[in-house]
């Protein structure tokens, strides 16, 4: 069954991909000209993998981790997420997708400033309309995972830099996505609680959790079980390192 | 699915915009002006307007459309045009109420009446601007006047035109320093300098949107024609049993007087005047209607003005949040959501501001209402119309904020700085 991961470009086979991607284009008018931040890209992703992204600044990194998390959609090409056409979706149903299917980590943490950290956690769970009781528990829950379920009720500028990333991840992981989407989660952080939050990611792996991590940093994606690079929007290298 | 949004949901949203307005008070407070200011008019306007009403009410219902007046000129002149047409009238004289008198079937009661103003003296204290009206007697029973002390004059005293009075309760007070009855009685005052004596004091009646309607000296008709008579035309006044024959009465009483005034049918004036309350409770209602226009005018212009800075500050408000609204949107927050979110805040915003103008409104009501002297009645479909009135006002100018931060894409929300 685990035959298929060996070929170069990382396809595998289709029924088993949590996320397949073909021909996916990403391109920017600028003006009169044309810039492709993405061209041609094709991969999968299956589940339980471990997967890093990296490339130099300006690759097309991020452009990728927002198409695979649902936050843009392609110029051109297909996506399908659990076997689900993305490119297809209405509005509403990509807003489930990202409220069920993803978790989003991001380098600026992106918190609610002025909520408590477990309002923070408890947010994806509002939106997936579930009851107070049930939230309060679960978003406890995430924090004890990540290990602040004694800081849940500070706000972040009670928090440190790598409190924050915790507790947004937590917040990625409250509504149990498919995928955990990192986009350079160590970037503002300093080396030792760069070194504290890649320990999570591999405990958060080792726990069965799919994780795509996009990151400049080699110690960063040295973690990871498979290393795709891009350059130009294009890829360069998919291998399997683990 | 879960199209319908969640309480969760609306109690975040709600939350939110509880946030949002204690995190800027004085935005907050400019924001909530407009609204305040046109709930505050209409709440105010409405209570007050129902106290006048029932105060207006009470007054006239107290003798009912049973009597009606022939005079010389209406009571209210609205131009100049008319001030000079009514003067040309031949006057009303005593002979007219003679006839009413005499040949009028429908007619119970009929009653003379001169009226004017003067100063009242009485040793060294005076009262001016005090109501002198010559009565005959049936006025008193016309009018329904009752005497608290003392007694009125006899239909003899009457006819030979006594310097005798009846005085109204205020006059205790301006004139003899609220002393007791029995040292008033009897006592001699001055009006316009004509001696007259005390027979009785009448029972009061009080006031009227402020004014006093005790402040008055009754005198014989007779004595006020020596008065006034040489100046001013007489005032009938006609009383039927029944309210049924009401207009009865006044057609044949028009009938009578213009027999007199030898009216043809072309004539279009009458030469003469018929007026009973309705005429008044006419003039009361088109100042009040008056008011009530003026005030939503006022209301209306103040909510548009409210609305449109809630709009604005609303539109700042998701300009600075896009970010916030991005990350909501990329942990699964719909286009439905949002737009809730954001009419929920601009509806807080307004509720909040009609709940406080609706405060304000009936706190003005009652000001007005302590120093005007008609009750307050506060009604609670006047505050439901101002809660009402803000939650639309909360919905037309939230929209179109809500429906822009809806449309944020999650991604370009996001790289927002
Ligand atoms: N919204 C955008 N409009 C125009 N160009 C964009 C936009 N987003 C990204 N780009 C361009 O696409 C390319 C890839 O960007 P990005 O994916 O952010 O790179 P990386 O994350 O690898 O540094 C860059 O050249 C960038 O300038
Ligand atoms: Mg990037």
């Amino acid at each position: 069954m685990e035959s298929t991961e060996s070929n170069g470009n990382g396809i595998s086979h289709p029924y088993n991909s949590l996320i397949k991607m073909r021909g996916i284009w990403k391109t920017y008018q600028m003006g009169n000209e044309q810039l492709h931040a993405l061209r041609e890209v094709s991969f999968d992703v299956r589940r339980g993998e471990y997967l890093a992204i990296i490339g130099p600044s300006g690759s097309g990194k991020s452009t990728l981790m927002n198409l695979i998390g649902c936050l843009d959609t392609p110029t051109k090409g297909e996506y399908w997420i659990n076997g689900e056409q993305v490119a297809k979706m209405s509005d509403d149903e990509l807003a489930r997708i990202r409220n069920k299917e993803i978790g989003f980590v991001f380098q600026t943490f992106n918190l609610l400033a002025r909520a408590t950290a477990l309002h923070n956690v408890e947010l994806p769970l509002i939106y997936a309309g579930i009851g107070s009781g049930e939230r309060h528990d679960r978003a406890v829950d995430a924090l004890s995972s990540v290990e602040l379920g004694d800081r849940i009720t500070h706000r972040p500028n009670e928090l440190s830099g790598g409190q924050r990333q915790r507790v947004a991840i937590a917040r990625a992981l409250v509504n149990q996505p498919s995928i955990l989407l990192a986009d350079e989660p160590t970037g503002a952080l300093d080396t030792h609680t760069s070194a504290e939050i890649m320990n999570l990611f591999e405990k958060l792996h080792a726990d069965g959790n799919t994780i795509i991590v996009v990151t400049h940093e080699a110690e960063v994606a040295e973690r990871a079980h498979r290393i795709i690079t891009i350059r130009d929007g294009e890829i360069e290298k998919d291998e399997k390192i683990k | 699915m879960a199209s319908i949004p969640s309480f969760s949901l609306l109690w975040e949203s709600f939350r939110l915009a509880a946030g949002s307005l204690r995190s800027n008070k004085l935005r907050t407070l400019l924001t909530l002006l407009g609204i305040i200011v046109g709930v505050t008019a209409v709440i105010a306007v409405v209570t007050i307007i129902n106290g006048l009403d029932s105060t207006v009410a009470d007054a006239f219902s107290a003798q009912g459309s049973t009597a009606f007046s022939v005079s010389k000129r209406p009571l209210v002149i609205t131009s100049r045009e008319d001030f000079i047409k009514f003067n040309k009238r031949k006057d009303v004289t005593e002979s007219d109420a003679a006839a009413i008198d005499r040949l009028c079937d429908s007619c119970w009661r009929v009653g003379t009446a001169i009226n004017g103003s003067s100063l009242v003296k009485f040793g060294d204290s005076r009262a001016e601007n005090v109501s002198v009206r010559g009565l005959s007697l049936e006025m008193f029973a016309i009018e329904n006047v009752t005497i608290q002390s003392g007694r009125l004059w006899t239909e003899q005293e009457g006819n030979s035109g006594r310097n005798v009075c009846v005085i109204g309760t205020d006059l205790i007070e301006n004139l003899f320093e609220g002393r007791s009855p029995s040292r008033i009685l009897g006592q001699e005052i001055r009006v316009d300098g004509v001696p007259y004596t005390v027979l009785a004091i009448a029972e009061p009646f009080g006031k009227v949107l402020g004014f006093s309607r005790d402040n008055f000296v009754y005198i014989p008709f007779e004595s006020g024609q020596r008065m006034f008579g040489a100046r001013d035309s007489i005032t009938v006044h006609v009383q039927v049993i029944d309210s049924n024959v009401f207009e009865t009465a006044k057609d044949e009483v028009r009938m009578i007087m213009r027999n007199r005034r030898k009216k043809t049918f072309a004539d279009k004036d009458d030469g003469f005047s018929v007026e009973s309350q309705d005429a008044f409770i006419g003039i009361y209602q088109n100042a009040t209607s008056g008011i009530y226009f003026a005030t939503i005018g006022v209301a209306v212009i103040s909510l548009v003005v409210g609305g449109i800075v809630v709009m604005n500050i609303m539109l700042v408000s998701v300009t600075e949040r896009t970010k916030e609204i991005g990350l909501r949107k990329a942990v699964g927050a719909r286009q439905t959501d949002i737009l809730l979110q954001f009419l929920i805040e601009s509806v807080t915003v307004t509720m909040v501001g009609g709940a406080i103008g609706v405060f304000t409104g009936y706190g003005l009501a009652y000001l007005l209402s302590f120093v005007m002297g008609f009750p307050l009645l506060i009604s609670a479909s006047s505050a439901l119309l101002g809660v009402t009135v803000s939650f639309i006002v909360g919905i037309a100018s939230g929209s179109y904020p809500a429906w822009r931060a809806s449309k944020l894409s999650p991604i370009d929300a996001m790289r927002n700085e």
